[in-house]
């Protein structure tokens, strides 16, 4: 694993391999990523999410990629698919909302 | 983790709308938000130049929101989220009765509607529904009458409950919410029907902490239900034009209370001294009161006494006024608009915790300012002389007052000449120079404030060149009118 990337697993194995920088958005995944404790994560960069789904973590990638534009430029609106109200969606809406 | 853990309790229990909303339809009384103007004004937020970006959470509420038409319920969610869902839809005027169905059984936590249009007893099913989940619903100004209160028998577990504006409840709504007996807080503000019967639905709310009354000209006589209520803490009857001595009398048992306004009211120096016993005793509100100095020989025990309104009591002169000494823990006083003269200051000038003295209109003029030079008020952040006759030679006497922070000058007699006696003044956070005889010549003495936030120059002469001072001065946060 590359020093600036993380890898994000969802319940189904996909695995994200995304900008360090981007998953920090998250403050679970940068408590996880930098805590001097002995989090398996901190070693080999990878973080396993076993309730959240596919399509949700690819939407949870695109949405760390957006706010980190959001800041340095106009882009200001996101094009949001419909998402669909299902448990593990309300799993990753709680994780997300910290 | 979580989105929503914890449950936002501070917006319901204000009739003052401290949440931001400002209410469309009703005026409120000068009367029960004169604390809010006690105190130096915040300075305004330095504004970012960037909005904070929207969380993931905040993004799909939005998109729920624009389909929420495509759903027929949203029970299936965890509580914290509809909860959200709810808030927003409220926020953004978009809830509407086929959309409220979502939310049945959805076992919400707080409705606030808010003075939200539209709201009215076809609601109260779906309000009900949330059953003993339900802790408090904001109903104020809305159309709700007293069968629609009846479906609040449901919510067995209600804490707040605010019915402000109401105008279709009257004492028989009162009788539909005298079992819920969990209630913490009622507001009940400006009712033109309920009298003495409906008051007595209210003697079984044991829990009550706070009552809000608030303009409710029928209820005197009414009071005597109250006196069960012992850990009532908070009571507010500002503007009960009906209200008298024999109802105080009521009051005298409720050893709790530490807030109470009856403002505008017929009480008299008697009826204060059925305050004698109330220990606890922090607020008294006798804005508009027929009493004297004299009753304050019934507060002079109340160790707890910090915030007291006695403005505009046309009875109140200077006579006895040596009693105000003996209010040791004093933080507010206002005494605006009352016909005292200099004499006052000598009285209140050892009051040591005094933080904040409103004189507005009071016949002050500089031999009463002497006082405050060599005083004990060392902790005044907030001085009011608004027409007075103070002016410039009275200023100087101000400078031993290290912690003032806010002071209006508006329509004295202070001049150019005097301000430069408020340049030692470092403290200075707001200062009001409303007044015509303030020029450039005058601004110039103020260079030395850095610490100004908020200057007001309304009616003052300045012009352009004035300006140039004004810029030695300008830090972040610097607002000011003309």
């Amino acid at each position: 694993m590359k020093e600036d990337m993380v890898k994000l697993i969802s319940a189904e194995g996909f695995e994200f391999v995304i900008d360090k920088k981007a998953a920090m958005v998250s403050q679970t995944i940068r408590n996880m990523l930098t805590s001097p404790g002995s989090f398996a994560e901190t070693e080999h960069g990878e973080v396993t999410f076993p309730e959240i789904s596919t399509t949700i973590l690819e939407k949870i990638c695109q949405y760390f990629y957006w706010s980190l534009q959001y800041a340095s430029s106009m882009v200001r609106s996101w094009v949001c698919s419909p998402m669909i109200i299902s448990s593990s969606f309300l799993e990753a809406i709680e994780w997300e909302g910290d | 983790m979580g989105g929503a853990c914890s449950r936002k309790r501070d917006q319901l229990d204000n009739g003052d709308n401290l949440n931001g909303r400002v209410s469309r339809r009703f005026c409120k009384s000068g009367s029960s938000k004169w604390l809010g103007t006690s105190f130096t004004r915040a300075s305004m937020d330095v504004i970012q130049g960037n909005r904070r970006c929207p969380s993931l959470m905040e993004l799909c509420i939005y998109k729920i929101r624009e389909d929420i038409n495509k759903y027929s319920t949203l029970s299936m969610l965890p509580r914290d989220l509809s909860q959200q869902i709810f808030d927003d839809l409220v926020y953004s005027q978009c809830l509407t009765d086929s959309i409220l169905e979502n939310f049945r059984d959805c076992a919400l936590q707080d409705l606030n509607f808010g003075e939200y249009p539209g709201c009215n007893d076809n609601w109260m099913d779906v309000i009900s529904s949330q059953g003993s989940s339900l802790l408090s619903v904001d109903l104020s100004g809305s159309d709700v009458t007293d069968s629609g209160l009846f479906h609040l028998k449901h919510c067995k577990n209600l804490q707040a409950l605010n019915l402000n504006y109401c105008d279709l409840i009257s004492d028989h709504g009162l009788e539909q919410i005298s079992g819920l007996s969990n209630l913490t807080t009622l507001c009940f503000r400006r009712n033109n029907v309920i009298t003495a019967q409906g008051m007595s639905s209210l003697s079984g709310l044991v829990n009550l902490v706070k009552l809000d009354l608030e303009r409710c000209p029928k209820i005197h006589g009414g009071l005597v239900h109250l006196n069960g209520l012992v850990k009532l803490e908070s009571l507010n009857i500002n503007c009960c034009s009906c209200i008298a001595d024999a109802d105080m009398k009521h009051l005298s048992g409720l050893s709790n209370l530490k807030s109470l306004q009856i403002a505008f009211s017929k009480v008299t120096d008697y009826g204060i001294t059925y305050l004698k016993a109330l220990h606890k005793l922090a607020l008294l509100n006798m804005e508009g009161c027929p009493v004297t100095a004299a009753c304050l020989e019934s507060l002079s025990d109340l160790g707890a006494l910090l915030y007291l309104n006695l403005s505009r009591c046309n009875n109140l002169t200077d006579d006895r006024i040596d009693k105000f000494s003996k209010l040791r823990s004093l933080k507010v006083l206002n005494l605006g608009f009352d016909d005292v003269s200099d004499a006052i200051l000598t009285h209140l000038k050892d009051l040591t915790n005094l933080e904040s003295l409103n004189l507005d209109s009071c016949r002050i003029s500089d031999e009463g300012m002497v006082n405050l030079a060599d005083s004990g008020l060392h902790r005044l952040k907030c001085l009011e002389l608004s027409d007075t006759q103070v002016g410039s030679s009275g200023l100087c006497h101000l400078s031993g007052l290290a912690n003032l922070e806010s002071l209006n000058l508006s329509f004295t007699a202070v001049t150019d000449g005097g301000l430069k006696k408020l340049s030692g003044l470092s403290s200075l956070k707001s200062l009001n120079l409303d007044a015509r005889q303030i020029t450039d010549v005058g601004l110039a003495a103020l260079t030395s404030l850095t610490g100004l936030s908020h200057l007001d120059l309304f009616g003052a002469r300045i012009t352009d060149s004035g300006t140039n001072y004004l810029r030695c001065m300008l830090r972040n946060q610097l607002c000011y009118l003309f």
